[in-house]
């Protein structure tokens, strides 16, 4: 229990930083809609010049993007990337600050064990990053009603805003597995950074010349946001898929840590 | 009992260092040392105790407990001392204190101040602006705040000006007096020499000798010099209990452990110009531990 | 000099890495032009009539996906957020370490003047820069030239070359002032981050919403973008002539502040 509040505290200042800076992300973006709204219309009169085969293409997915939701889900993208950012600074700080820090020898010769030491860690920052989900999504709760002249179905709204922490958690995992393979991890941003714009450059690529296999290989494109609000649930495929993810790594990290030799700073 | 005991405790980094097949015993209440040139293994063994780092092959038992299986048990009763301290950055000496003391299911604020009072460690500052002595401290107080059965040192004087290492020597003292095991590494001999009963001395990552301090004083060690009239023939002083055997010329100087009254004899053959015999150093002692490739 | 070489070694693995990246990056991003099914002629003629906000939300923006060079356009968005990251990482680190490994002791005791060592540092990171910039180039020049079809230009992979490499300085620059300048070298990855990502994320603002088009002074995403540059042919003066304003000062702040800093040991 000592151990996760002083994770807690430790992680404190970082969490507020990111929290803000999302708030004012999706803040910021939501205040563009109104505008974007007026263009759709405009741009509609437009398509009437159109044969109509052309326009229903076109039409309908215009419609799926400018509505509140779709914007919205096209604004979230950034989120995610923020906030997995954070997911995967967190992980892979989480252990290996110890050993920078050089505070290993401190922390590891209490009477506690490797196991316990994770846990708590591990706890920690699943909770910084549930508070700063939770405040997020309240912020663009309040920002879509402000902008939204029309009303607009929360519970996809809620559901595609819970995404991001499902992502997160994804990108936590893998941190902490990096974090236990690597052997010295001299600062954390240049990995989570390459690591996580890897992942979203690949999804953003992907997303727009349609390739089917990179839902696989990239957590962001995991939750598909327009299914999301077309069936008010989540693609269970892609569940499983990140429930063994998260089992796998987190376990693995758990058992290579507890082997770990600390060597002397 | 006995609070320590290595079984042929081995560590293997590749090829190169580590240590092997290192056993000894520290019994309860003891002061112990454990010696031996910069890079020899203490560190390592220590750590291996600690189960910082696992061993390859072979055991440490702390309190009849194996090091490994029951880790966090045995070091609700250890405190350890590193030589280098490092510590949260961006916390008061007053925070970290109290989360290293968070850890054991006791009370220790009274400890803590009495501690630093003693030491002379102001509780309110930032770790980050203390100099290097007193993290020191820190790492002093942080060891010994709840009152454990054995205290681990390891090279800890090392940046402590003498009135403190004086200070801290006494406070060591006074807890072993209180029935504390303490396990003491340095490369310092004259450290160990004024704080331990026994001492383990190690070299290239193998264990030399374990000795009783007292032993290694007494143990007729005398340091020969003298001074001949004719150069000494060669091979002459070939015989058991003679070590550090130097010849410059006309001087020859050897350290001597055995029958006083045989020496004396072989040396009666020989024409003297001069002699001195004399107690020597504990330093003399050891050196030829030291000294590589014996 | 020896210090110059030093710092090549000690980035030669992370440029490494980097390099697999873009060859990954473009490579792949390249061979999808070849499975990429254009939406034929009168979609793009449509999109080239939409709101430039539209444009941005379905993300291909004006640029004329069906040639070789305008899918490429599309890739260097991607290729220049790397170079952005790699430049920034690059310059915070470089500046930052000697506090962070705790060897500035080591590196002021010798007989070197701090205005040497910050000039052998950024020489060296400028080369990492090149060298980032050369592999992109080559690696563009190969791939496009692959795909492309008769009557292609290639000279405008030079240009967009040329505007990536203002970018990676300014970024460079930026990275080096807040190591430089900041009380905390720990923290200058961490703070130029967030710059990086505010700078991102307003680029991507600035084309939703014309209003706030003045912002794309802020933000270098914006200086050099493809579907400019690949339709001007050529690079904006005025955003030429910030970029040498804006690196000039940052770097004199750089000698100016590392010269007076009170390292932290």
């Amino acid at each position: 229990m000592n151990i996760f509040l002083h994770e807690l505290k430790d992680n404190r200042k970082s969490t507020i930083i990111w929290t803000l800076s999302l708030v004012a992300v999706v803040v910021l973006f939501m205040a563009l809609f109104p505008s974007i709204a007026k263009d759709s219309e405009a741009f509609k009169k437009v398509l009437e010049n159109y044969p109509e085969s052309l326009r229903k293409a076109i039409g309908m997915s215009l419609d799926s993007i400018t509505s509140l939701l779709g914007f919205y889900s096209y604004v979230f993208t950034y989120v995610v990337l923020c906030g997995a950012i954070q997911a995967m600074n967190l992980g892979v700080s989480m252990l290996s600050k110890e050993t920078r820090e050089k505070t290993a020898d401190f922390l590891l010769t209490k009477p506690v064990t490797r196991t316990q030491i994770v846990t708590a860690k591990l706890l920690a920052a699943v909770v910084s990053l549930i508070l700063s989900n939770l405040v997020v999504i309240m912020a663009a709760l309040v920002a879509a009603q402000a902008v939204s002249e029309r009303s607009f179905d929360t519970k996809a709204f809620l559901l595609i805003s819970l995404t991001a922490f499902f992502v997160e958690c994804m990108f936590l995992a893998l941190g902490i597995l990096i974090s236990v393979l690597v052997p010295k991890i001299k600062s954390v941003l240049p990995l989570s950074l390459g690591t996580v714009f890897g992942f979203f450059i690949l999804n953003m690529f992907g997303s727009v010349i349609g390739d089917k296999a990179v839902r696989y290989l990239t957590p962001f494109k995991y939750y598909d946001p327009g299914y999301i609000s077309k069936h008010q649930t989540y693609e269970i495929r892609f569940i499983v898929i990140e429930v063994i993810f998260i089992i796998v790594a987190v376990t693995a990290s758990y058992f290579i840590y507890a082997k770990k030799d600390i060597h002397a700073v | 009992m006995n609070v320590i005991e290595l079984n042929n405790l081995t560590k293997t980094y590749g090829k190169a260092r580590g240590i092997s097949n290192i056993s000894f015993t520290v019994e309860e209440g003891e002061i112990f040392g454990f010696i031996g040139p910069n890079g020899a293994g203490k560190s390592t063994t220590i750590r291996t105790m600690l189960s910082l780092i696992y061993p390859t092959s072979g055991s440490a038992t702390i309190f009849g407990k194996d090091s490994v299986k029951f880790a966090p048990e045995i070091k609700k009763e250890i405190g350890y001392l590193p030589s280098e301290v490092f510590y949260y950055d961006n916390m008061k000496v007053k925070d970290l204190l109290k989360y290293s003391g968070s850890f054991y299911k006791k009370d220790c604020s009274q400890r803590i101040k009495q501690l630093a009072e003693l030491l002379d460690l102001d509780l309110n500052k930032k770790i980050d602006d203390l100099s290097f002595g007193n993290k020191k401290k820190v790492g002093i107080v942080q060891g010994l705040l709840h009152e454990p059965k054995l205290i681990i040192l390891d090279e800890p004087t090392s940046g402590l000006d003498p009135l403190m290492q004086q200070k801290f020597f006494d406070l060591l003292k006074e807890e072993n007096k209180k029935g504390t095991t303490i396990l003491f590494s340095s490369h310092i001999l004259s450290e160990v020499q004024k704080m331990c009963d026994r001492v383990a001395i190690i070299k290239e990552g193998e264990l030399v000798k374990v000795e009783k301090i007292s032993t290694l004083k007494e143990n007729n060690h005398k340091r020969f010099k003298l001074e001949t009239k004719a150069p000494m023939p060669q091979g002459f002083l070939q015989i058991a209990g003679v070590q550090n055997l130097e010849i410059d010329g006309l001087h020859v100087s050897f350290l001597y452990s055995g029958n006083i009254n045989l020496m004396l004899q072989k040396l009666a053959q020989l024409e003297l110009l001069n002699l001195w015999i004399e107690e020597p150093d504990l330093e003399e002692i050891f050196m030829h531990y030291y000294e590589k490739g014996n | 000099m020896n210090l110059f070489w030093r710092e090549m070694k000690a980035n030669r693995k992370s440029l490494i890495i980097w390099g697999i990246g873009l060859l990954f990056m473009v490579v792949a991003g390249m061979a999808k032009y070849e499975g990429y099914s254009s939406s034929g002629q009168s979609i793009n003629e449509l999109i080239s009539q939409m709101p430039k906000s539209l444009q941005a939300i379905i993300g291909t923006g004006d640029l004329d996906l069906s040639t070789a060079i305008g899918f490429y356009g599309m890739l260097f968005y991607y290729l220049l957020l790397m170079a952005a990251i790699h430049a920034l990482m690059l310059g915070a680190n470089i500046i930052a370490k000697e506090e962070r490994d705790k060897t500035a002791e080591f590196l002021m005791a010798k007989p070197i003047s701090r205005t040497r060592i910050i000039s052998s540092k950024l020489l060296a990171a400028l080369v990492n820069v090149v060298i980032f910039n050369l592999v992109t180039l080559v690696l563009s020049l190969a791939m496009v030239s692959h795909y492309q079809q008769t009557g292609e230009q290639l000279d405008d992979i030079y240009l967009l070359m040329a505007g990536m490499f203002l970018v990676q300085l300014i970024f460079l620059a930026v990275g080096a002032v807040i190591a430089a300048v900041g009380k905390r070298p720990k923290r200058a990855a961490a703070l130029g981050t967030v710059l990086l990502l505010l700078t991102y994320l307003l680029s991507i603002a600035v084309d939703l919403n014309e209003k706030i088009e003045w912002l794309q002074y802020v933000t270098p995403f914006k200086y050099f973008e493809a579907k400019r540059v690949l339709a001007d042919g050529t690079l904006e003066t005025t955003f030429v002539a910030i970029t040498i304003v804006v690196v000039t000062i940052l770097i004199a702040i750089t000698y100016h502040f590392y010269q007076k800093r009170d390292l932290q040991i």
